[in-house]
């Protein structure tokens, strides 16, 4: 039989430590910079390091309300219609070796347009309302992106990486479930084929970091069904595109990243063949994103707006970014 | 001694716990302590010397509205939604713990569609046909509100009220601008377009009053909040509107003073917050409003302003990145109401706050 007084001394001991614990968890972690160990857009590699995936999805959506015409004035759309546009892409990176990387991206559309109008014949005191809708959902084009850092940042002040670029038409390209000339479901692929060169540029000056890039695309020759009720496909091209962008990225604190970007890209004349040629007209937009990705560990949560500055033939309305990355 | 044994064994835990707590909070009101306090730990107003500024942006998407009888309509079923743009500024300053002053003003742009709409009609030489688009775009800057705010003086612990009190003056432009209409295809003789373009703007016209009520109460790391805001108007105000014709395919206008008083404004906010961590707040409010009062004059008559509700669900969060920036977002879903426009929003707002005179 052991001493019940050496028994009691142990229980009231650990009870003074059991009852010191809870208080002790009720006491708040603070993060602090030594804790956070992850790598954000400032700090990350150009490229993904060896062996490392990243997975992640960017989701952006727009409404049509107003645009640019060929005069560069912002102007309204005037009618009746009430058209948005979403896409959620789906990207796969993976990091060959330390200085390249292979991705792949692919996307799922969600296209709306609906209108609505009203004819009225005062003599007779009829009125007729005639509706349309048009949804395009579905796999939109799938692209392929290949980096390579020349210049790598463990060597250099600036690094320099180049991108090479393949979109493949694999949406839907042509109207479906034809009705009338007013009631389809919208394609969601652009049904050609495209190239594009990037050289991406970046310095990083901790909290900041620097960038600039210079894109070239080719749009090869593709056919489709321009008109929801043509009857065969007409060969069509889209303008070249060329695009070059500058950032500066700043960490508001370990975790936290505003990034801010102006850029521009235009958009060379494309053709439609339809028994007689038909011009797509140049475009061209200046736009300002500004991004806050929030990093813990290797989760990454990104909130961008683009929004187009000025313009020529193009849609005026901001595009609402949301992005979502994990690396493992 | 067995009884100093309980004693020593209730204390020492006790001991051991205040020290443990004594290393994480400080009781210390310096510079960053008051700048990187949490919602639940803040009181109502800001701190004696402290300026903040906020700018924040509301992307809103008007695709319904509620009905007179409460029913929802699905305007993008029409073609005719639309967005709002909303940009919002404010200064404040806390003169003392218990007095704070302000100003804030905002800019809106807006345009809405009408209904696309067709008239035929025969004529000795066929059909002639006109199609009018219509757009009512509302842009510019709202009035100068300018506020003050009070507390009780005692220091915050778990309970807090606040009153205030302010006048939106009305500095920015109320009466709408000439219309801008044209007609697209003028030279053809029986079929044309007409897109008529009125611009309305973001001032009151007249002085608005406007008095409120907060309150705040905390359990743990639970917040409510509440609050109640009333607006009227100081005086019946004249503003102009346009009268447009068309002779000959050219438009002109000329333009009528008609008097108004707007009407009273109510709204009230009820919110549940949970503070997740030091610099991360999460909530949930309800945002009621309603209009009710108020007339407009067409030709002579006076006619009652139509009473408005809405009742907005807003899940939203506060998060301090620096001591000084903070950046709040809250999104908007439209429940229920009448008369009104029911848009989904997404406002963000970042706030810069530093002491002026503190080191």
């Amino acid at each position: 039989m052991r001493d019940p007084e050496k028994i009691r001394n142990y229980l009231l001991a650990s009870m003074a430590l059991i009852l010191g614990m809870p208080l002790y968890s009720q006491t708040e972690k603070q993060l602090v910079p030594s804790d956070l160990r992850q790598q954000t857009i400032v700090t990350e590699p150009v490229t993904l390091r060896k062996g490392f995936f990243r997975i992640g999805t960017i989701a952006n959506y727009r409404v049509a309300d107003r645009y640019f015409d060929s005069n560069r004035t912002r102007e309204y759309y005037l009618a009746s219609v009430w058209s948005t546009k979403s896409v959620y892409n789906l990207a796969l990176q993976y990091g060959i070796t330390d200085r390249l990387e292979a991705e792949i991206v692919t996307e799922y559309m969600y296209n709306r347009t609906k209108s609505q109008s009203v004819e009225i014949t005062p003599g007779t005191n009829a009125s007729t309302t005639v509706t349309n809708k048009q949804v395009g959902f579905g796999i939109g084009d799938t692209r392929i992106n290949m980096k390579y850092q020349f210049f790598p940042e463990t060597k250099y002040k600036i690094s320099l990486t180049g991108i090479l670029n393949a979109t493949f038409p694999t949406g839907k390209k042509n109207p479906s479930n034809v009705k009338s000339a007013t009631q389809y479901d919208l394609p969601v692929g652009d049904g050609a084929y495209a190239m594009s060169g990037e050289i991406y540029a970046r310095t990083i000056l901790y909290p900041y970091s620097f960038t600039a890039y210079l894109t070239y695309s080719y749009n090869f020759e593709g056919s489709k069904k321009i008109e929801a009720t043509d009857p065969k496909e007409s060969n069509f091209r889209l303008g070249n595109r060329i695009q070059t962008g500058a950032s500066a990225n700043v960490h508001l604190n370990e975790w936290i990243v505003l990034a801010n970007e102006i850029s521009f890209y235009h958009d060379g004349e494309g053709w439609i063949r339809k028994g007689s040629t038909v011009t797509i007209p140049q475009s061209w937009a200046a736009v300002y994103v500004p991004n806050l990705v929030f990093q813990v560990k290797r989760f990454r949560l990104g909130e961008s707006v683009s929004i187009p500055l000025l313009g020529k033939n193009v849609p005026a309305d901001p595009l609402f970014i949301m992005t979502v990355q994990y690396v493992f | 001694m067995s009884r100093l044994k309980y004693i020593l064994a209730i204390a020492l835990p006790l001991l051991a716990g205040s020290v443990l707590s004594a290393q994480v909070t400080s009781g210390e009101r310096d510079k960053y302590t008051l700048l990187t306090m949490p919602f639940n730990m803040r009181q109502l107003t800001l701190y004696k010397g402290q300026l903040a500024v906020n700018a924040g942006y509301k992307f809103a998407v008007r695709s319904q509205q509620f009905d007179s009888n409460g029913d929802k309509q699905i305007l993008t079923n029409s073609g005719t939604g639309s967005v709002y743009h909303y940009y919002f500024a404010d200064i404040r300053y806390g003169i003392t713990d218990f007095l704070e002053i302000g100003a804030e003003t905002n800019f809106i742009r807006h345009g809405m569609r009408d209904q696309t709409t067709t008239y035929v009609s025969a004529t000795a030489t066929g059909t002639q046909s006109v199609t009018v688009n219509k757009l009512s775009e509302v842009k510019g800057l709202g009035d100068i509100l300018l506020l003050f705010t009070i507390r009780p003086p005692m220091q915050y612990k778990w309970f807090d009220l606040s009153a205030t009190g302010g006048m939106f003056l009305p500095s920015s432009n109320y009466q709408p601008a000439k219309p801008q209409d044209n007609i697209t295809n003028i030279a053809a003789a029986n079929s044309y377009l007409i897109n008529s373009y009125n611009k309305y703007t973001n001032g009151y016209g007249v002085p608005v009053y406007m008095i409120s009520g907060s309150a705040k109460a905390v359990i743990n790391k639970i917040t409510f909040a509440a609050d109640f805001t009333y607006k009227t108007p100081m005086h019946e105000g004249k503003n102009i509107r346009w009268i447009g014709t068309m002779t000959d395919k050219q438009f002109s206008y000329y333009d009528k003073t008609y008097q108004y008083l707007l009407s009273d404004e109510y709204s009230v906010n009820g919110a549940i917050h949970y503070q997740l961590t030091g610099w991360f707040d999460f909530y949930v409010n309800g945002f009621w409003q309603m209009t009710k009062g108020g007339w407009t004059e067409y030709y002579g008559n006076k006619y009652s302003n139509t009473r408005t509700s809405l009742l907005t669900l807003e899940p939203g969060f506060e998060l301090q990145i620096s001591p000084s920036l903070t950046i709040y977002q809250v999104a908007g879903f439209p429940l229920s109401g009448k008369s009104s426009d029911a848009p989904f929003y997404l406002f963000t707002t970042i706030r810069f706050s530093n002491f002026l005179f503190s080191k």
